[in-house]
């Protein structure tokens, strides 16, 4: 009985040592879904904030693997921000329900969805039902796309941050106020780079990038996809290539995760380049948002 | 739905395979669930058939507990092994793995009752789980009260499931996820006898995040080993499944399986009588090959061929072609 009973405490002992050991730190856990949100947030929390993102940059973020380590990650968190619009709706529920984490379900201050900063775009105004493709019914998710939306998102995320750590107000203000200045000063920059380009038509893969066409005044006049969701088939592209040589477009874009071999060929035919842009900002590999912006904007100037 | 056909009478496989040549509808699921409050959510799965409709899966889980526990209550598919847990329509064939349909029964293990599971606070994904559910059910614990319900006395007439999983993030691109399984429970052969199945699962896929490839590869096995006491004997038998899945383009997948599954043997080593599976006295093999076409998400279109080779009797070649659509709103996948 003496020896079971010291093997317990020791047991117990070493549950809570176990226990403890992760829970020592004053830096409050961020996790987001998607990249940009996190350097995003990593801009605006600063030394205060450990931020980890779900998706790496060179990935779908409609199609990301529930691996489990992700619910590990999510269990550990403070603050969870979403895209939201649905985009993570095939694979972010069942990490947050195996995360067993009651600071971060939905309607909690621990869960932030950053498509409730924003006015959206691509709202459907009649009635959807996926006859259409893969449609987002409460708008486009894409909306990072424009530094102009980014700014809002990051004044919000500096607001919830300074409600989740009150000690931290001033420095998430001060972070925040930096931030958005940085951001609309390169921005300018960019929209006088690029300002050729207002009015200009192209052609996109998925249908993703309102956004940026709507901070750069850019058309989009048609996609190779046939529906939002369906690969591209020949006959449909034929029908693109048409259009693209009909209304001398500026050029094809699309996101480096999806596969670029009918784009090469579509572009090659209309005469037009293929620029393939980052589809979010790497920040695993350490890039910030401003970076991002500046590297779109970068390969954005080789359209016509 | 799927129109099959077999060279000769197939064998009794899951609830949901076909099994007879012809059309075969195979199952209409409807699938409820959502957060009750910020403690809880509802998880339902109802199913229709020909037959009739069956609650599948009705539970609620906590959200909200601390220490990393999770508790579920209600019916369920318990987490012995990958498979189990899975809804048909989520498998790469059209047809349950015979050694489940002889362990658990045509529905897989599932009961009514409740489970435990603990994430544990380390820094890799470790999950233990503890699940108590009834042992009667003709099709979801055939090793155990089965058909006989002999009810409840005391705790050891319970259906004990216990499970450890663990995950290894190998690299962005190649998981690993292993798994030891144990049920324990009551059989009907008789006062105090009892049934003790262990598992062992390993599921590796590999994803390449890097390009943008639609390539996936997944390989998975599950290996099961079952002692049974009966009056004056000790009976025990193992089996399992490997099956690889290759998705080779956007919309295509093709999919090979082996399975195998002993007969039961005695202490004394030789085959004894199985009163669950008399005619199962030797050996039994079987492979399957599919070709699955996705045009998207939602729907899909898969042709399979099975070889089965129980040595007892005759082998049974069967082929089908099976379709799945889904509608609604879009339920998460997991892992």
């Amino acid at each position: 009985m003496n020896r079971l009973r010291r093997l317990l405490v020791t047991l117990f002992a070493l549950c809570e040592l176990l226990l403890f050991a992760g829970s020592a730190s004053a830096e409050l856990r961020v996790v987001t879904t998607t990249p940009d949100l996190a350097a995003i947030a990593k801009a605006v929390g600063g030394q205060r904030v450990k931020v980890t993102a779900l998706a790496l940059a060179s990935q779908d973020p409609h199609f990301v693997d529930a691996r489990p380590h992700l619910a590990l990650e999510l269990s550990k968190a403070d603050l969870l921000i979403v895209v939201g619009a649905e985009l993570e709706a095939g694979w972010l529920p069942a990490l947050l329900t195996g995360s067993r984490n009651g600071k971060i379900q939905p309607g909690s201050p621990g869960y932030l969805d950053a498509s409730t900063l924003v006015d959206l775009l691509d709202v459907p105004k009649a009635k959807v039902d996926r006859s259409q493709g893969d449609i987002h019914p409460s708008g486009s998710p894409h909306y990072l796309l424009d530094p102009r939306r980014a700014e809002r998102v990051a004044v919000g995320i500096g607001r919830r941050l300074a409600e989740l750590d009150a000690g931290g107000r001033d420095a998430y203000l001060a972070a925040t106020k930096a931030f958005v200045g940085e951001l609309r000063t390169a921005r300018q920059l960019h929209e006088k780079k690029l300002e050729r380009l207002r009015g200009r038509p192209i052609i996109g893969y998925h249908r993703s990038l309102s956004y940026l066409a709507d901070w750069l005044g850019l058309e989009v006049v048609d996609h190779l996809e046939p529906k939002p969701g369906i690969p591209p088939n020949p006959r449909h592209v034929a029908q693109v290539v048409e259009l693209g040589r009909a209304r001398k477009v500026a050029g094809l874009v699309q996101e480096a995760w999806f596969a670029s071999g009918t784009s090469k060929l579509a572009a090659e035919k209309m005469g037009v380049p293929l620029v393939v842009i980052p589809g979010m900002t790497n920040f695993q590999g350490g890039q910030s948002y401003v970076q991002f912006i500046a590297m779109l904007a970068t390969k954005l100037e080789g359209l016509k | 739905m799927a129109a099959a056909y077999f060279s000769d009478e197939p064998l009794p496989g899951g609830a949901h395979d076909p099994d007879h040549t012809g059309f075969n509808f195979q199952q209409l699921e409807l699938a409820a669930g959502a957060a009750v409050d910020p403690y809880f959510r509802l998880d339902t799965n109802l199913v229709f058939s020909p037959f009739g409709v069956e609650i599948e899966e009705a539970y609620a889980t906590t959200l909200a507990l601390s220490l990393g526990l999770q508790a579920r209550l209600g019916q369920f598919l318990t987490g012995f092994g990958r498979l189990n847990a899975q809804h048909p329509h989520a498998w790469d064939f059209s047809d349950q793995p015979f050694e489940l349909t002889r362990v658990f029964g045509g529905e897989g293990g599932r009961g009514l009752g409740g489970e435990l599971s603990w994430l544990v606070p380390l820094d890799w994904h470790v999950e233990l789980a503890v699940a108590v559910t009834e042992a009667a059910g003709e099709e979801t614990a055939r090793s155990f009260y089965g058909e006989s319900d002999l009810g409840v006395d005391s705790p050891k007439d319970l259906l004990y499931t216990t499970t450890l999983e663990q995950f290894v993030p190998l690299s962005e691109s190649w998981s690993l996820l292993g798994g030891l399984s144990g049920a324990f429970g009551p059989n009907s052969s008789g006062r105090d006898n009892h049934t003790d199945v262990y598992g062992a699962d390993l599921y590796l896929k590999y994803r390449p995040i890097d390009e943008p490839e639609p390539t996936v590869v997944t390989l998975q096995a599950e290996w099961l080993y079952r002692r049974r006491q009966v009056p004056d004997d000790l009976l025990r038998d193992h089996g399992g499944f490997v099956q690889g899945t290759w998705r080779f383009a956007r919309r295509w997948a093709g999919s090979l399986r082996y399975e195998f599954g002993s007969p039961a043997r005695g202490e004394d080593g030789a085959v004894a009588f199985d009163p669950l599976d008399p005619e199962w006295t030797r050996a039994r093999h079987r492979a399957s090959a599919a070709l699955t076409f996705l045009p998207s998400e939602f729907s899909r279109l898969r042709l399979q061929g099975n070889h089965d080779v129980p040595r007892w009797r005759n082998s049974i070649t069967a082929v089908f072609l099976a379709a799945e659509v889904l509608i609604g709103a879009h339920g998460a996948h997991s892992f």
